[in-house]
C-alpha cells in the first residue's frame, strides 16, 4: 500500500480529533469538582466513588450488559440460520422477497418497531421487564446478523459443499465442518454488530421497559429534567475504558492467534 | 465450529456470572418480607436514602423507576403490562388520567400524615377532596434572570420582559400554556381564560415580544442560564431553583399580575398490585422530617407545613420559592380546558412561534 501523503495524515488526524474531542470533553469533565459542565473548578474523584456507590445504577449497567450479551447471541445463532435458509432457497424471486422481508426491519424506524412490540406485548399478556427487552433486542437484532453473513455465504463456491457430499459428509457435517468455519468472520462480525446495537438501543427500549427493569440509556433520558449529574460523565468514562480495553484485548490475542496457528508459507 | 461452540459458552457463563451479581446487589438493596412497591417518578426527584429508609421501616422492597414526561408516564400506565404502585405526575396528567380511569381512589384514612399538608394545598379544581391525589412538591412559572448580565431591571412585572433593552436575551419555555399564559396574565386576565378576545390579544401581545426573544427551548434553559448564554428566562420554579444551585447568580421571581401554580403529586394507578404498600409509601413521604430531607435534597417547595419547621428557615423564608399569602392568592392552578381549547392555545403559540421567524 502507498504510504499516506503529509496532507492525508492531517485530514485524518482532523478526522479523528472530531470524532473523539466530545468523548475526551466529557471524560474530562467527569473529574471536575464543579458540579456541572461549564467551568472546570478542581480535581475530585467524587464522582467516580458515587458511581460505585449508587447501586441501582449499578444494577442498571450490568443489566444492560446482559441482554446485550444475550441477545446478541440468541440472534446470531437465529440469523445465522435463517441467512443459510435464504442463501439455498432455489427460486430467485422468493429469495428476492425473503431479503427485502429482511432490509425493511432494518430499514423501518425503531420508534415503530418499539411501539408495535409495547402492543403486541401488552395485547399477549408478556409483563414488560427483562423478557420484553431480550425478546424485542434478539428481534431487531436478526435481519443485522442475516446481513453481515449473508455475503460470505454468497462467496462461498458451490463446490466445496459438492465435493463434501461427493466425499461422503452428512448434511450435519457439511453444515458444521464446511459451511460453518468458512463463514466464521461473518457470524463474529453480526454477533459484535448485534452487541453493540442492543447496547446503544434508546427507542425500541424506551417503549418496552417497565415494572422497574431500565437499561442505562432509557435511565439517562429520563434524568433529562433534574439535570444530568457528572456521575454519568464518570461512568461514561468507565464504560469507554472498558470499551477500549475489549478492543485493544481483542486485536493483541487475534494477532497471537494469527501468528501461532498459521503455518509458514501455509493458507488459511 | 469449536470455536464458535468455546465463544458462546464463554457469554452464556459471563451473563449467567453478571445475573448473579445483579441478584446479590438486588438483596443487598432491600430488606424483603413486606412484599415489593413499584414507584414511577421523574427523574432525580426523590432522595434515595429515603427509599432504603422506607425499606427498613416497613420491610417491603422498592423497585424504582423513572419518566422524562407525564405522557410517557402516562402511555406506560395505560397500556398495561406494568403494575407501577405509586407514580407522581402533574396536575393536568391528574384530571386526563382522572377521566381515562387510571386511577385509583386514595383511603385517605390510612394517609394519617396528611395533617402535616398546608390546607391551602388541598382539596383543588383538578382533584375535590384529594380522592385521587396527594401534592408531593409545587411550584410556581415566573421568570429567571441573571442581574450580573444585566443593568438593573428587576422583574416585578410580566411587562418588564417586553423591556427594549433586553433585545435577545429572553428565553421562552417550550410550552403552549406557559406561554400564552404569560401573554393572559400581563394583561390581567385569568390563565384559563376560554375568551376567544382575551386569547386574541394575548397573543397580539406576544408577538411584540419578538425581538426580545433569544429562543424558545425546554430543558436546556437550565444548562443555558447556568453557563450565562442569556439572562432572562420565563421558567418554572423548580428549575429556576436547579438553575441557582450552580450559578448563584441568578435571581427568580413571581411577576405580581400573577401566574401559574403547579403540583406534582403521588397517585395511585388503575394497574397497581400493592395497594396497601402504595399507601404506607404515600404516608411514609408526608412524613414531617422525611419530607423536610426530600425537600432539601430535591430543591422544589414542599406543601408539607410540619416539615417546613424543620426546615432552614432561609429556605421556607425565601419569598422566591414560598410566595406570601398575597402573591398565593394571585397564583392560579391550570384547569383541564378540554382538548377542543387546548388545541386553540396551542395553535395561538403556533402562531406566535411562525411570528418569530419573521
Amino acid at each position: 500500500m502507498e504510504k499516506l501523503s503529509k496532507m492525508g495524515r492531517v485530514y485524518l488526524a482532523i478526522v479523528f480529533l472530531i470524532l473523539y474531542a466530545p468523548i475526551f470533553y466529557l471524560i474530562f469533565y467527569s473529574f471536575n469538582s464543579g458540579g456541572t459542565m461549564s467551568s472546570f473548578e478542581g480535581f475530585t474523584l467524587e464522582h467516580y466513588a458515587a458511581v460505585f456507590n449508587d447501586t441501582r445504577l449499578i444494577i442498571i449497567v450490568l443489566n444492560t450488559v446482559i441482554v446485550a450479551l444475550l441477545s446478541a447471541l440468541i440472534s446470531t445463532a437465529i440469523g445465522v440460520l435463517g441467512a443459510i435458509g435464504i442463501v439455498f432457497i432455489r427460486n430467485r424471486k422468493m429469495r428476492n422477497a425473503v431479503l427485502s422481508l429482511n432490509t425493511i426491519l432494518i430499514v423501518s424506524p425503531d420508534v415503530i418497531i418499539g411501539a408495535s412490540f409495547l402492543i403486541l406485548f401488552t395485547m399477549v399478556g408478556v409483563k414488560l421487564g427483562f423478557a420484553s427487552v431480550l425478546i424485542s433486542h434478539i428481534a431487531f437484532s436478526i435481519p443485522i446478523v442475516v446481513i453481515m453473513v449473508l455475503p460470505k455465504l454468497m462467496e462461498m463456491s458451490d463446490s466445496l459443499i459438492d465435493a463434501a457430499t461427493d466425499l461422503g459428509a452428512s448434511k450435519r457435517d457439511i453444515l458444521t465442518r464446511v459451511i460453518l468455519p468458512y463463514i466464521k468472520p461473518g457470524i463474529f462480525a453480526g454477533f459484535f454488530l448485534a452487541l453493540t446495537y442492543s447496547l446503544d438501543d434508546f427507542a425500541v427500549t424506551f417503549f418496552v421497559t417497565g415494572n422497574g427493569f431500565a437499561t442505562l440509556s432509557v435511565e439517562i433520558y429520563s434524568m433529562a429534567r433534574a439535570g444530568i449529574t457528572l456521575t454519568i460523565n464518570a461512568l461514561s468514562a468507565l464504560i469507554f475504558l472498558v470499551t477500549l480495553g475489549l478492543v485493544l484485548g481483542y486485536y493483541f490475542f487475534s494477532n497471537r492467534a494469527r501468528m501461532t496457528i498459521r503455518p509458514p508459507g501455509g493458507g488459511n | 465450529m469449536k470455536d464458535l461452540i468455546r465463544a458462546s459458552l464463554a457469554i452464556i457463563v459471563t451473563s449467567g456470572i453478571l445475573m448473579y451479581v445483579v441478584s446479590i446487589l438486588e438483596d443487598s438493596s432491600s430488606a424483603g418480607g413486606g412484599g415489593t412497591i413499584t414507584v414511577f417518578n421523574w427523574g432525580e426527584y426523590i432522595d434515595p436514602e429515603l427509599i432504603s429508609q422506607f425499606e427498613e421501616e416497613s420491610g417491603i422492597t422498592v423497585v424504582y423507576e423513572t419518566f422524562d414526561s407525564n405522557e410517557a408516564m402516562m402511555t406506560k400506565i395505560e397500556q398495561g403490562g406494568t403494575s407501577y404502585d405509586v407514580a407522581m405526575p402533574s396536575e393536568y396528567a391528574i384530571e386526563k388520567m382522572k377521566e381515562t380511569d387510571l386511577l385509583q381512589p386514595i383511603d385517605l384514612e390510612q394517609i394519617t400524615n396528611l395533617e402535616n399538608i398546608d390546607p391551602y394545598f388541598l382539596d383543588l379544581a383538578f382533584d375535590p377532596g384529594n380522592e385521587y391525589s396527594i401534592p408531593y412538591f409545587w411550584g410556581t412559572v415566573g421568570i429567571a434572570y441573571n442581574p450580573t448580565l444585566l443593568d438593573g431591571q428587576t422583574f416585578e412585572s410580566w411587562d418588564d420582559l417586553w423591556d427594549p433593552t433586553l433585545e435577545q436575551e429572553v428565553i421562552l419555555v417550550d410550552s403552549a400554556r406557559e406561554v400564552i399564559g404569560m401573554g393572559l396574565n400581563s394583561l390581567g386576565y385569568s390563565l384559563n381564560s376560554r375568551d376567544a378576545d382575551e386569547l386574541r390579544e394575548a397573543t397580539d401581545k406576544l408577538k411584540t415580544i419578538g425581538p426580545n426573544v433569544k429562543a424558545i427551548i425546554g430543558d436546556e434553559i437550565v444548562e443555558m442560564m447556568r453557563a450565562e448564554e442569556a439572562a432572562v428566562a420565563l421558567t418554572w420554579s423548580g428549575q429556576a431553583a436547579d438553575m441557582m444551585w450552580i450559578n448563584e447568580d441568578i435571581d427568580f421571581s413571581v411577576p405580581e399580575e400573577g401566574s401559574n401554580l403547579w403540583f406534582d403529586n403521588m397517585i395511585i394507578p388503575k394497574t397497581a398490585d400493592n395497594i396497601d404498600g402504595a399507601h404506607q409509601f404515600i404516608n411514609f413521604m408526608l412524613d414531617a422530617e422525611v419530607a423536610a430531607q426530600n425537600a432539601d435534597y430535591v430543591g422544589y417547595s414542599t406543601p408539607n407545613e410540619a416539615a417546613m419547621e424543620l426546615m432552614d428557615p432561609e429556605v421556607t423564608g425565601d419569598e422566591r420559592f414560598y410566595p406570601t399569602e398575597d402573591l398565593r392568592e394571585r397564583l392560579e392552578v391550570y384547569e383541564n380546558l378540554g382538548l377542543e381549547m387546548l388545541g386553540i392555545y396551542n395553535e395561538l403559540f403556533l402562531e406566535f412561534k411562525m411570528d418569530m421567524e419573521k
